[in-house]
């Protein structure tokens, strides 16, 4: 999902610019993108916490609810690390007094499990904080999955190349291309003219 | 010592003032919340500062930063600008704060955004 990450990030950073005319100066952006390869530790405890842990560190001081639950755990031994509602709570908590930004990439290559939990608890955070935010990418077949546990709450977007985007990104490559010495601007051209031309219909 | 019997209601089996009286009912219990009070007298006001990195470790040690920096690096400059100058983002994007007008309540409920790519769309052509 190559073009979904590059969205991911692009509005990860145009959301922490502070370009948007409303915005205030307090936000926080959080983001997380799923791998399939680390399904392992992307559960949605260790997703929320991750979130959580990006909210927390913008937080001076670090808030006193979670520095008691730290200190209480320390007594056990192993530790323990939060679980779902907890976590739940306190972002539904930390993002009502700032607008928050909870950016989710690749939402299909997360566990299906752990995904059902992930969006229910996004649905109690948006519930509790008016000021929470939740962009996410994915693959269209959880988008039915999305709108089923957020019901009346996504506005769906469709990404599909754009043409410009496309001769864009083709350039860059082109640029990259370390064999270049076959390369020639007649070449560079059919290149960028032929390729689009076959995804046009998108 | 004030201080210290404010701490201690917050303990749901503090043994009250008969605790301190002198006839320790509950010799294990009075000493552990001894052992709190030392706790929270002598590390509380340090420990804010100085557990920050650790308390931010136990409460994940992933570091989804790390792969944002390093697939922003790889990003097409203009690549998927359009999305930003779309009604439905920049709608998102200001939330319910913008639109404080009765009207648009539905739209606005809206907090979430869900973009969706095809499979085989750019996955194939653009790599």
């Amino acid at each position: 999902m190559l073009r979904c990450r590059n969205f991911s990030s692009l509005v990860i950073d145009t959301l922490g610019d502070g370009t948007d005319e409303a915005a205030e100066k307090d936000i926080t952006v959080a983001c997380f993108y799923f791998d399939f390869a680390a399904q392992q530790e992307q559960s949605a405890a260790g997703m929320l916490a991750a979130l959580l842990k990006q909210v927390v560190s913008g937080l001076e001081p670090i808030p006193k609810e979670i520095v008691d639950v730290f200190r209480e755990q320390k007594k056990i031994i192993g530790g323990r690390r939060l679980q779902v509602p907890e976590i739940v709570k306190m972002l539904g908590g930390f993002s009502s007094s700032r607008r928050t930004f909870f950016c989710l990439d690749a939402l299909d290559e997360c566990a299906a499990a752990e995904r059902a939990k992930i969006l229910r608890s996004l649905r109690d955070i948006i519930k509790v904080s008016s000021t929470a935010r939740v962009f996410m990418t994915g693959r269209p077949h959880v988008g039915d999955e999305v709108e089923k546990n957020l019901p009346g709450r996504v506005t769906a977007v469709s990404i599909s190349p754009r043409k410009d985007d496309i001769i864009r990104y083709i350039r860059r490559k082109l640029a990259e291309d370390s064999t270049s010495d076959e390369m020639d601007e007649r070449l560079e051209a059919e290149i960028v003219k032929r390729i689009p031309e076959t995804v046009s219909e998108m | 010592m004030s201080q210290d019997s404010s701490f201690l209601t917050g303990f749901p089996r503090s043994p009250g003032p008969s605790g301190h009286t002198g006839d320790f009912p509950n010799t294990a219990g009075f000493l552990n919340h001894n052992i709190n009070c030392f706790n929270i007298n002598n590390v509380a006001n340090v420990a804010v500062a100085d557990d920050r990195s650790e308390i931010l470790t136990w409460l994940s040690p992933l570091e989804p930063r790390l792969r944002h920096y390093d697939i922003q690096t790889r990003r097409v400059e203009n690549v998927g600008d359009w999305l930003l100058r779309t009604e439905q983002f920049r709608r998102w994007r200001s939330g319910s704060s913008s639109s404080s007008g009765g009207g648009g309540r539905g739209e606005s409920q809206k907090a979430t955004m869900f973009c969706s790519g095809n499979p085989g769309v750019g996955k194939t052509y653009i790599r």
